[in-house]
């Protein structure tokens, strides 16, 4: 089972991928840990920020690890490394 | 004779009158003098304030009617102590909103001082306080907004030496820093301190908003427990910032700060605040709770006092340019190097690799403009043009050897990371050439050989 979903890239990630939004096709049962490497596998460049990401999936934080998201039609993942300008 | 008594009287009259008025500008000025702090001290209690003011009241009206504020709010507003860090894009609308509600105490800290490419987002400084100190000129500014609200600049950088003995006299810090480094200080030394951290950020046309350490809500280290790779940060003065993207980020940090202060909280607590100015959207990500395994706030803490945050994060505590230096000293040439070559003629190619941008702005007429990032991806546009131009060089040469490629950027950084590149490249996806870069860019160049060149 695959679902479609909306990626939103932010800050430094969308200077990374080039992109600030995508629709993706990802299994809709997974771990965040797979959806990140589905992410990590478009966009290579991606994988620099890793250990300094919030990812968030219907605008909710999700830990990257071993844990476990199903995702529907339409959702909303989001990429958000911190800023830390002023 | 009498004549001469007259005359002499006016000019007494003159100089009477001249006396008045230095003496008039005299107390003005000390009037206005605020006694800039260069390292921490202790200081005094707010002094309680059991009731309003008939001034009071009417300066506050607006905000003493609303029902979510009300009188009991602007005591508790009066009552409390805020610590800005950063006197910059964020910081200065946040001092201005803090001050003009009323609030007790305002800290202002900030180790720089006002440059004119800062005016367009510190909107407290003017083009008069231009090398004052942005903790004095800050203050002065709040000063003339509300002269009851107690003003304490720090002209000094916060470090871990200094940072736990300003904070424990705070009731709340705002971080308007422009480094990572100070994120981590200040995030450490408020959960050492047990103090809520208002923490807003901005660069380019985003900006992102948490209170940190507040109701059990998590850290900034809770959040990021690894700062990220140096190399993985932009500051201001490389990605660029909207001035007014910060202002409402800081405007946002106010409203925040003044929801604490006055006793209603803040619902910023366990959320990432997100904004996007390009597509004028806010966004708002629920946060994870604290957690217990965070090495400053969780269970079994290692960090128990503050530490070295430049070695932490591998960077320096400030939003000047790093230097980079990745080539050996035959691999550069200064600038002055560099003008000898123009002016004798050699055969070369000038590649400038700022993004265009940039190149709009300002650049050098021989040059031609292939981003960085072109060069890293291979734009094979680009890479067509790049062997183009080699050619054409080669073709003035009287000589077999290499072609000379010189490569600018800003101030010499990326520079130095083209010719990495170009040396990979040479004699495989272009022809053979001898690749160097110019130390210190276009800044340099500006600066010691052109002085009607731009600087930006
Ligand atoms: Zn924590």
């Amino acid at each position: 089972m695959t679902t479609e979903v909306s990626v939103f890239y932010f800050a430094k990630s969308a200077e990374l991928t080039g992109l600030k939004s995508e629709t993706i096709r990802v299994a809709s049962e997974l771990t965040t840990v797979e959806l990140w490497q589905d992410l990590v596998s478009r966009h290579p460049r991606l994988s620099a920020v890793r250990d300094s990401v919030v990812l968030a999936v219907r605008q909710e934080y999700l830990a990257l690890g071993d844990v476990r998201v199903s995702l529907r039609d339409g959702d909303e993942v989001a990429v958000i490394p911190p800023l830390s300008g002023g | 004779m009498a004549e001469e008594v007259s005359c002499l009287k006016a000019r007494l009259m003159e100089k009477e009158k001249e006396i008045v008025a230095l003496k008039n500008k005299l107390a003005l000025e000390k009037n206005s003098l605020i006694d800039l702090q260069e390292k921490v001290t202790t200081l005094p209690p707010l002094k309680l304030k059991a009731a309003l003011s008939n001034e009071d009241i009417m300066r506050y009206s607006r905000q003493l009617i609303l029902p979510e504020f009300g009188v009991q709010g602007q005591l508790n507003l009066s009552q409390t102590s805020v610590l800005v860090v950063g006197c910059g894009g964020l910081g200065c609308p946040l001092a201005q909103y803090l001050a003009a509600a009323g609030i007790g105490r305002v800290g202002l800290l900030d180790y720089d001082e006002v440059e004119l490419s800062n005016l367009h987002r510190q909107v407290l400084h003017g083009e008069d306080s231009q090398g004052q100190a942005k903790a004095q000129s800050a203050a002065h500014a709040v000063r003339r907004l509300n002269s009851t609200v107690e003003c304490i600049p720090y002209h000094l950088q916060l470090s871990p030496e200094n940072a736990l003995q300003l904070i424990q006299q705070y009731d709340i810090v705002a971080d308007c820093s422009d480094n990572v480094p100070t994120r981590y200080l200040v995030n450490d030394a408020c959960v050492l301190s047990g103090k809520p951290l208002v923490s807003a950020s901005a660069l380019r046309m985003e900006g992102q908003l948490t209170v940190y350490n507040y109701r059990g809500g998590p850290c900034y280290r809770c959040l990021y427990p690894k700062p990220p790779p140096p190399e993985m940060v932009t500051n201001c003065s490389d990605g660029g910032i909207l001035g007014v993207v910060p202002g409402i980020m800081g405007c946002f940090q106010a409203l925040e700060v003044l929801k604490i202060a006055s006793g209603q909280g803040s619902s910023c607590g366990q959320q990432l605040l997100m904004f996007d100015a390009q597509d004028a959207k806010f966004r708002s990500i629920r946060l994870r709770s604290k957690q217990a395994s965070c090495a400053v706030c969780g269970e079994n803490p290692t960090v128990t006092h503050l530490v070295d945050y430049e070695k932490f994060c591998g960077s320096a505590a400030t939003d000047k340019c790093r230097r980079l230096s990745l080539l050996s000293k035959d691999q550069r040439v200064t600038v002055q190097e560099y003008k000898s070559i123009v002016d004798n003629t050699a055969a070369h190619l000038l590649l400038d690799v700022r993004p265009l941008v940039e190149v709009d702005i300002c650049h050098l007429p021989t040059s031609l403009n292939i981003p960085l990032s072109s060069l890293e991806d291979r734009k094979s546009e680009h890479i067509r043009v790049l062997k183009e131009r080699i050619g054409r060089v080669k073709e003035q040469m009287s000589n077999e050897s290499q072609v000379p490629v010189y490569v600018i950027c800003k101030l010499g950084n990326d520079s130095q990371k083209a010719v990495q590149v170009l040396e990979k490249m040479s004699g495989s996806e272009v022809d053979f050439v001898t690749v160097k870069d110019i130390c210190g860019g276009l800044m340099a160049w500006a600066q010691k050989i052109d002085p009607s060149f731009p600087q930006y």
